[in-house]
């Protein structure tokens, strides 16, 4: 992603409906979008675009080290882009060649509200291993939320 | 016809209390079993400084941890809470093998579950990472009460290992057994 792409992100990331379950409050002006990029996005050690046919970005996905072994990846989408298998699809893409990319990592894991039922099909729909409920596990825009755990490892087969 | 029941060992009356350099013999009694230490992220100790070392430089700052004493105050454990981060705290326990099967970890983890939320108000959630295999643990903290939330797959690296863990929580308005 570039800064190129913010007007497109600003689509997303002033979305209430789409912030709901992220750690972050909707964007309120270009200039915080543009100062956000700059900061967050073109830092990050890895964050892709999800991208339709015109190679504009209707999302994003990002991986995230937790420790030597672990990584956890995070995905948002623009509301009008819900429901057309387009985060499963980028889910899918990036679990395939995670491991390829970080050969030392063992386990991929994503950490979903309870109440994101749409997030948890993603991670089913690809094959990832539901876990379990982590009770009162994440402080997110100062509530605590129950958490879905699941992972995928080297070893598991994509849907 | 008399029926005599299985009785085991009267239950040990525990008690917690901080841990200091003065226990360090005691320490060295479970620090160098290798029994103990199967499950836990370090190797036995096999030198007294480096028992002293420890309980300088980890046992005297920890935020919460104590020794676990029978009544002659002399410890045979420990027990801490260390906070994950600022409303998740992990428990953790160690008891020297010749005092497994007492019930003397679920007694020290009941204590510790019932006192540390008022110790610590901002925390919401005590939590456990037991290995998959570590099947004694796993029984105390389910005698005491806490929640088994799922196995957590390639989790955390034991001593070079890989290892599936168990996550347990127990939560402030949880009930004790």
């Amino acid at each position: 992603m570039t800064l190129s792409d913010v007007d497109d992100y600003m689509v997303w990331a002033t979305d209430a409906e789409v912030a709901r379950f992220c750690s972050w409050e909707p964007c309120t002006s270009r200039e915080e979008a543009v100062k956000y990029i700059t900061d967050s996005v073109l830092t990050h050690p890895w964050l892709r675009a999800i991208c339709l046919e015109d190679d504009r970005p209707i999302g994003y996905i990002l991986i995230m080290a937790v420790d030597n072994i672990r990584k956890e990846i995070g995905y948002v989408l623009a509301r009008k882009y819900w429901g057309k298998g387009f985060a499963t699809e980028a889910v899918r893409l990036v679990t395939a060649e995670i491991f390829n990319e970080f050969p030392e990592i063992e386990r991929l894991e994503a950490l979903v509200d309870v109440n994101n039922f749409g997030s948890q099909r993603v991670l089913e729909k690809v094959g990832f291993t539901r876990e379990g409920v982590m009770r009162k596990f994440l402080c997110i825009k100062g509530s605590v939320r129950d958490t879905v755990m699941f992972s995928f490892l080297p070893s598991d087969t994509l849907k | 016809m008399e029926i005599k029941s299985e009785t085991s060992s009267p239950p040990e009356k525990i008690h917690l209390r901080p841990m200091t350099l003065s226990d360090i013999d005691d320490f060295m009694v479970w620090a160098t079993d290798s029994n103990v230490t199967r499950f836990c992220t370090w190797e036995p100790y096999t030198s007294r400084e480096a028992g002293i070392a420890f309980i300088n430089d980890v046992v005297l700052p920890h935020p919460w941890l104590r020794a676990i004493c029978l009544d002659d105050d002399r410890p045979i454990g420990s027990i801490s809470v260390t906070p994950v981060d600022k409303i998740r705290g992990e428990i953790g326990y160690v008891i020297g093998s010749k005092y497994w099967g007492k019930g003397i970890a679920t007694d020290a983890v009941r204590l510790v579950a019932t006192e540390i939320f008022k110790e610590m108000p901002e925390m919401e959630r005590l939590e456990a990472l037991v290995d998959v295999d570590n099947v004694g643990s796993q029984k105390v903290l389910e005698k005491v009460g806490f929640t088994r939330e799922g196995v957590m797959r390639k989790f955390m690296n034991l001593k070079g290992n890989v290892r599936d863990m168990v996550m347990f929580s127990f939560l402030p308005s949880d009930s004790l057994h």
